[in-house]
């Protein structure tokens, strides 16, 4: 039973299959949002609490639904046992894309609730560290594009989910500095938030670099592996480099710049209070 | 008294990525046992090289071992609708020798003989071929004379592993026989050598003697 995507060694073909552990853990994601949003229902006398938007539910949505392109047939077994490309894909979906919408789905009400957990709270309080987030982020990227490992856990479902699960973890760290969905426990500034981001282009520059300009493929999994219409590894590998390099260079100044221009219209609002509000003062 | 230099926890943070990222660097393999010079499989004994004849996809007879005489030889059995070990093998060859030096690669030919004679007509084995590098020589012929070829080398015969009509898969030997310039193959190369181990030993085929004892 396959349950998990993962190589299989056996010729590529484009008859769907179901991969049950995909449709459960998204299911159970799904099912603990919804729990959540049910258990945690705010207050409506408490005034200071934002409410449950279609925003959220939206963004909650797009999140999950990136999720199960991720690990789902066809990006999910051709990314885990076929093409070096799509695995870097997935690692994008999983680590750069999903995560932000996941957090910018859950309302502040329920993330407080969540965070008031014990354990989570803890996990929280180190994880979101913007010095031990970018560690853990670039550890996680590293260590699961190291040849030995994408070799020793690809040919596992386990190993494979065991990857998966990394990035999505390694994701959500090191996005909550950036979110600032919340004050606490670490709250970062606009422009500590772009230069964490900036410095987080300049590490995943490494593996792009080898994958892109290596003379040889890296990876045995995906050498060995039956090709995919003729794709050939070099070609796979080249591609792969290109779209963790520029995709995922996009996302960050993408993300960056979105912040630069937050945190401009903020200092503008500031600078117009401050120039427009004394002269309204009586006497003044 | 001796000065103790401490990390600070930002200098830490981002040298752990930093030396974790240096790891790819070691990505390269080590030659498996250090006892070989070669990375694919020495065999105990030489293989003679064998003396056939067969069609080439141009129509021409091709007398293998005179028209491989003084060349590195790589001879591979296998058909155009395998989906897995034969693409592999080829592409990895191709690859490899689109790097290498021409001298190196101008002493190294690729023969590629046709398990499957019903379906692979000269036409099919020379378009799936110059997918790969179109200098590689397709042979094909009857299926009992390429199996009493291959039972010459001690390779097992091609079999149809089942019928479903033309989608039929063909069981073969999965390794490349690699004859160097003495009329032997003293190194065969199973499914699973990889580019690197390619790069690593045709130059070493190539410039081999293989006089004396085997270094």
């Amino acid at each position: 039973m396959t349950w998990w995507c993962s190589a299989q060694g056996i010729p590529w073909d484009w008859t769907w299959r179901p991969y049950p552990g995909v449709w459960l853990f998204i299911g159970v994601l799904v099912a603990g949002y919804i729990a959540a949003l049910q258990r945690w229902r705010p207050d409506p006398l408490v005034g200071d609490q934002d409410s449950l938007q279609r925003a959220h539910i939206a963004s909650f949505s797009a999140g999950i639904l990136v999720l199960w392109i991720a690990a789902d047939w066809p990006v999910g077994a051709l990314g885990a046992g076929y093409l070096v490309s799509l695995h870097t894909l997935q690692y994008l979906l999983f680590a750069l894309v999903a995560p932000p919408l996941l957090l910018q789905g859950i309302p502040r009400w329920v993330l407080r609730e969540i965070l008031r957990t014990r354990w989570i709270g803890m996990l929280a309080r180190g994880l979101s560290r913007p010095l031990l987030a970018f560690v853990v982020f670039n550890v996680a990227m590293l260590g699961t594009h190291l040849p030995a490992v994408v070799d020793g856990l690809g040919g596992s479902q386990f190993g494979s989910f065991g990857m998966d699960m990394a990035w999505l973890v390694s994701g959500i760290a090191f996005w909550w500095p950036v979110m600032g969905l919340l004050p606490e426990p670490h709250h970062l500034s606009y422009p500590a938030r772009i230069v964490y981001l900036i410095l987080n282009v300049f590490i995943p520059t490494v593996p792009a670099a080898f994958l892109t300009f290596a003379d040889y493929p890296i990876y045995s999994l995906y050498e060995l592996a039956p090709p995919v219409h003729g794709i050939s590894a070099t070609t796979d590998q080249q591609l792969a480099g290109l779209t963790m390099k520029v995709v995922g260079g996009l996302i960050i100044f993408g993300t960056a710049s979105v912040l630069f221009f937050r945190w401009h219209r903020r200092e503008d609002d500031g600078t117009t209070q401050s120039l427009v509000i004394p002269s309204l003062r009586p006497g003044s | 008294m001796k000065k103790t230099v401490a990390l600070t926890p930002l200098a830490g943070g981002f040298l752990l990525p930093v030396i974790l990222s240096l790891g790819i660097l070691g990505c390269g393999r080590s030659t498996p046992g250090g006892a070989s010079p070669y990375r694919g499989t020495i065999l105990p004994t030489p293989w003679p090289k064998v003396d056939f004849s067969l069609t080439a996809t141009d129509g021409e007879r091709f007398d293998f071992r005179r028209e491989t005489e003084g060349f590195v030889t790589l001879l591979f059995f296998g058909y155009t609708s395998c989906p897995d070990i034969c693409p592999v093998h080829m592409a990895n060859i191709a690859a490899v020798l689109g790097k290498l030096p021409p001298t190196i690669t101008n002493q190294v030919k690729v023969v590629f003989v046709s398990t499957d004679p019903a379906r692979d007509k000269p036409e099919r084995i020379r378009e799936w071929l110059d997918h790969f590098d179109a200098d590689f020589i397709g042979l094909r012929g009857s299926l009992e004379t390429v199996n009493a070829i291959q039972q010459e080398i001690g390779l097992p015969p091609a079999v149809a592993a089942r019928s479903e009509g033309e989608e039929h898969t063909v069981g073969h030997a999965a390794q490349v026989i690699a004859y160097t310039r003495d009329d032997s193959a003293h190194v065969v190369y199973p499914f699973g050598t990889r580019q690197t181990d390619w790069a690593h030993d045709l130059p070493k085929l190539v410039v081999e003697d293989w006089e004396g004892e085997m270094p």
